[in-house]
């Protein structure tokens, strides 16, 4: 059978009735779990995927397709709503987001949220049908050395998300650079900055580094502040639906975001979250409203919104024509899909085409349901914020420990005669770095990010030099390589050009004035 | 926040140098640990030393940047910050972690919950101690007995078979 | 990826409801992982043969199996209920990570199962041979890059091994360690690096579809119906296999040791097990007693000189 008979086939048997309310129980249950704070898409799919292994393989594919939307989109909302990320892809969501929700736009900026993550999933979810194949092959070229210019290119453009000073921005990034260099060196199995704790030798686990930097930091610095505590949130201020002028800003962030989002998403050693860095640097860069970024821009929501759900989308091509996870939700979905028959591979699309095109035409289903559900539940979502304060808080912290415990729970510390676990210690510790970035006006996203990219950057260079035997020349072997630099100069240069010839304002502005 | 105008007074920042100081100190720190490494041979092009040198460096650099600022007051203004409900939920933080290994789960987090909502001003412990034991029990049972997360128990927990 | 524990987890909790414990098995691992899996099967193989009334699973992961072991030693001395599953990844571990407690800290009780690893070079590579290889990594040996898993890893040191058994100072293999055997295999696969070594599952797929070529396992014997040389038939002298074990808590009697003992062999000698080792399709290596004793002494020795000589190790 042909492709699109296949599909089909596949959408036909979806879009029963009993599958259809799987897919809206999947959809519900992952949204329900994955709006809790600190739990993030990849503990919701793990908490959440026993659920359908009762099921029959379409129904619990369906399922498990709406689990996996919710948990992305109830993340999103925490982001938004709280400026409480509960993973790392959805740290960039959080700086205009959480920032629209506390002028009372929240219901917007949920909205462009959820809409964009449709749009984008939807367009992800068919080019993974119809061009997994060349995809991979584009993905796979993708040396050691072009990672690598990929990651320079990453840290030029990020510095969008650097807030308004260079000099605290660039800190932040290497207070995140310095904490991941801490772990065991990958390249030489040597432990690095890990002072003799055994806990330590695994490096800082991103997810509990955003919590703490987000969650708890956030919740220590509004405690403390005086006009904080006592500032009334504005619930909805305006229309909670996205207006005319919204609709007009978002749509073309929806698609760049996906443009960058998926094929990111698509590289063996990408990561998700890469893409939204890239798209919220990018929003910011062709924005009409660049002085809205930082306080609230609705296009810094809908790009990295869409290219988070592309580059999730993305992922599954290596997933599925590699069996290569590339994300911590990927491996959890490795886990499901063998479960459900499916063996990711090469010989996948020939040995189990209906599968494939079930599970796409769940993506696709699911994905609408979400859009179903969950668009008329914003007006309730957005009630979050009415919660006093007090209980709102506490429970951040509930929920914010609950998930570092669940997801790395070990007892391995010990005060004495009694065991505690080192990973809560880690997320206090870094709770508190969190609240003194805040205080003294540090941005925190750079932090993450630079947790993130750092030991990206450092293994591919090295891989790279080491396949090379040392010569540097291999950085700038491969076009792609070439291309990236090229890009990435291009970010770096036209900005302070432009500015030199419109404001006549000189280069050395960039690093003196700092505020 | 409290990213504001910058200092008026343009007078050196004390708590700012202080970062400085710190941003140093780690720098150093991450310098001393770097060069205790034993290095294996097979590395002789860019070992596991060079990126610890290279951020440790890049950490001395913004120390500099950081105290010149701080002379020049130029950190944003801050409204002077109220520990005591910080304390109330570090307090909260610390009394989980220690709790958490004998007493369990909704004991930990009880104190957790009724600690931090102190911070922001509700109490008293004796009404939200309970209210936080309630709800941390039942988030206890729904993800460890419905989802099978595997969360500390504690006597509390373990009277439900 | 500790996520990865979770899900797994679940689906061996949801399985099998916990009652109170004859035995307590600890997994030192992010689970999903071979000693996850083991520890899992082990349990539902005891309990479905009857052997053992309730078994549990515990996951303490990191550092190579070590943060799992030092916790088993610290809180298990003397109980005769708790096993931990190990195996030659953390003979490696406990060297680099210079981890205070070592396999000579517990118990071994057996060795259970086992994977080799499998050279393999991307279909358009010119190396037809292990042959080839040898002759290229005997010419220079910093142009043979090899992918395979994190360094002081099992694929590191047949990589080392090789190199030390044809004749080749292992300090110059140009290893290039990549986070687990997919993102190794996508490096094959694009062809970025000379050879992948890794566990015959990570590259299984891709060898059958023909995108890579497997050159010779390192495993003692060929697999059943494979046409896959082992390198001793290809004339490398040389066997590594990852093998995994189980072991019984420091301190246990000699009666408690035996009985232990005895259940595990009523384990591997079960149809359930037998059923698990194919349908993971793993190797049966049940090793016990003495003989595995003199084996893993053996092991420890071998891996502890290449690890020195490849300078992972003072």
């Amino acid at each position: 059978m042909d492709t699109f008979g296949l599909l089909a086939d596949g959408l036909l048997a979806a879009l029963q009735v009993h599958n259809l309310l799987y897919a809206l129980i999947g959809v519900t249950l992952g949204t329900a779990v994955g709006v809790l704070p600190g739990i993030g898409p990849a503990l919701t799919v793990a908490l959440l995927l026993p659920v359908t292994y009762r099921l029959d393989a379409t129904g619990s594919l369906i399922m498990f397709a709406g689990i996996y939307y919710g948990g992305m989109y109830g993340g999103s909302t925490t982001s938004i709503l709280l400026n409480t990320p509960g993973e790392s892809a959805s740290i960039v969501t959080a700086l205009e987001g959480n920032k629209m929700a506390r002028k009372g736009r929240g219901g917007p900026a949920l909205a462009t949220a959820a809409i964009g993550s449709f749009i984008a999933g939807l367009i992800a979810t068919i080019a993974l049908a119809f061009l997994a194949p060349w995809v991979v092959k584009a993905a796979l070229a993708f040396g050691p050395a072009d990672y690598f210019a990929l990651m320079v290119l990453a840290f030029v453009t990020v510095s969008a998300a650097f807030g308004d000073s260079a000099l605290r921005g660039i800190t932040a990034l290497f207070i995140g650079l310095g904490l991941g260099v801490i772990g065991i060196d990958l390249q030489t199995g040597q432990a690095r900055l890990a002072f003799g704790i055994p806990d330590l030798l695994d490096g800082i686990e991103v997810t509990t580094l955003a919590v703490a930097l987000f969650a708890i930091g956030e919740t220590l610095s509004i405690a403390s502040s005086r006009s904080q505590i006592k500032e009334e949130v504005l619930a909805v201020k305006g229309s909670v639906w996205m207006t005319l002028e919204d609709w007009k800003r978002s749509w073309p962030a929806w698609l760049r975001g996906t443009v960058i989002g998926f094929p990111i998403g698509a590289m063996p050693a990408g990561g998700a979250e890469i893409g939204t860095f890239f798209s919220y640097a990018a929003e910011k860069r062709l924005s009409k409203h660049p002085e809205e970024f930082g306080h609230g821009a609705i296009e810094g929501v809908a790009g990295p919104e869409a290219a988070n759900n592309a580059s999730a989308a993305g992922t599954l091509v290596p997933l599925l024509t590699l069996g290569l996870p590339t994300s911590a939700t990927a491996a959890i979905m490795l886990a499901g899909f063998q479960q459900f028959g499916l063996q990711p591979g090469p010989l996948l699309f020939a040995n189990n085409a209906p599968l494939v095109w079930s599970l796409v035409a769940s993506l696709l289903i699911a994905n609408f349901m979400l859009l179903v559900l969950n668009l008329p539940l914003i007006g309730l979502w957005v009630k979050l914020l009415t919660i006093p304060k007090h209980w709102l808080y506490a429970g951040i912290l509930t929920f914010a420990t609950l998930g570092t415990l669940g997801a790395n729970g070990a007892l391995s510390g010990r005060l004495g005669p009694i065991p505690f676990s080192f990973e809560l210690l880690i997320l206090l510790a870094f709770g508190l770095l969190g609240y003194g970035l805040r205080r003294f006006g540090y941005p925190i996203a750079p932090v993450v990010i630079g947790l993130i990219l750092g030991p990206l950057a450092e293994q591919q260079l090295r891989r790279a030099l080491a396949i090379s035997q040392g010569d540097p020349l291999v950085l700038v072997h491969s076009p792609i390589a070439i291309t990236l630099y090229v890009i990435a100069a291009i970010a770096l240069l036209l900005p302070i050009f432009l500015r030199m010839r419109g404001k006549g304002e000189v280069l050395g502005q960039l690093a003196a004035n700092e505020d | 926040m409290s990213l504001g105008e910058p200092n008026l007074s343009r007078r050196p920042d004390g708590a700012a140098l202080f970062i400085a100081l710190l941003l140093a100190a780690i720098a150093a720190v991450i310098i001393w640990q770097t060069s205790m490494m034993r290095v294996p041979p097979i590395q002789a092009r860019v070992g596991p030393q060079v990126f610890p040198y290279v951020i440790a460096g890049g950490l001395i650099l913004l120390a500099i940047g950081t105290a010149l600022s701080a002379w020049r007051g130029q950190f944003p203004a801050r409204e002077k910050d109220n520990y005591g409900p910080m304390l109330w939920i570090i307090g909260g933080l610390i009394g989980q972690m220690l709790l958490l290994g004998w007493a369990g789960f909704s004991i930990g987090t009880a104190v957790l919950f009724a600690f931090t909502a102190k911070g922001f001003g509700r109490g008293p412990l004796w009404q939200t101690l309970p209210i936080g034991l309630v709800l941390s029990f039942v988030i206890w049972f729904i993800f460890s007995r419905g989802l099978q997360l595997s969360l500390p128990m504690g006597p509390l927990e373990r009277l439900i078979p | 990826m500790n996520k990865l524990f979770l899900a797994a987890l679940i689906s061996g909790a949801l399985a099998l409801p916990t009652y109170a414990a004859d035995y307590t098995i600890m997994a030192p691992a992010a689970p999903g992982g071979g000693w996850d899996q083991t520890a899992r099967s082990m349990q539902e193989a005891l309990q479905a043969e009857g052997i053992s009334g309730n078994v549990q699973v515990t996951n303490v992961p990191g550092a190579g199996g070590t943060i799992g072991l030092a916790q088993f030693v610290n809180q298990s001395t003397g109980n005769p209920n708790a096993l931990i599953v190990g195996g030659y990844v953390m003979v490696g571990a406990v060297l680099t990570n210079a981890s205070p407690v070592s396999l000579a800290n517990v118990t071994p009780i057996a060795r259970l199962t086992g994977e080799s690893d499998v050279i393999v070079v991307p279909a358009a590579s010119e190396l037809q041979t292990v042959d080839d290889l040898t002759a290229k990594l005997k010419a220079d040996p910093g142009s043979v890059s090899w992918a395979g898993g994190s360094a002081g890893g099992v694929d590191h040191i047949a990589a080392g091994l090789f190199a030390k058994t044809v004749g080749v100072d292992p300090t110059l293999v140009n290893y290039i360690a990549f986070s687990g055997g997919g993102e190794a295999l996508a490096a094959v696969l694009g062809g970025q690096v000379t050879v992948g070594i890794s566990g015959l599952g990570e590259f299984d797929a891709q060898i059958k579809s023909g995108d890579l070529r497997a050159l010779a396992t390192t495993g003692s014997a060929r697999l059943e119906g494979s046409d896959i040389p082992t390198l001793g038939e290809a004339g490398v002298d040389l066997v590594v296999e990852n093998w995994r074990m189980v072991a019984a808590a420091p301190g246990i009697t000699d009666e408690q040791k035996t009985a232990i003992t005895a259940d595990v062999e009523k384990l591997v000698t079960s149809a359930t097990w037998k059923q698990t080792l194919e349908t993971k399709g793993w190797q049966d290596m049940y090793l016990s007693g003495a003989d595995f004793d003199t084996q893993l002494a053996a092991d420890i020795d071998a891996t502890s000189a290449i690890l020195k000589d490849i300078g992972l190790v003072q």
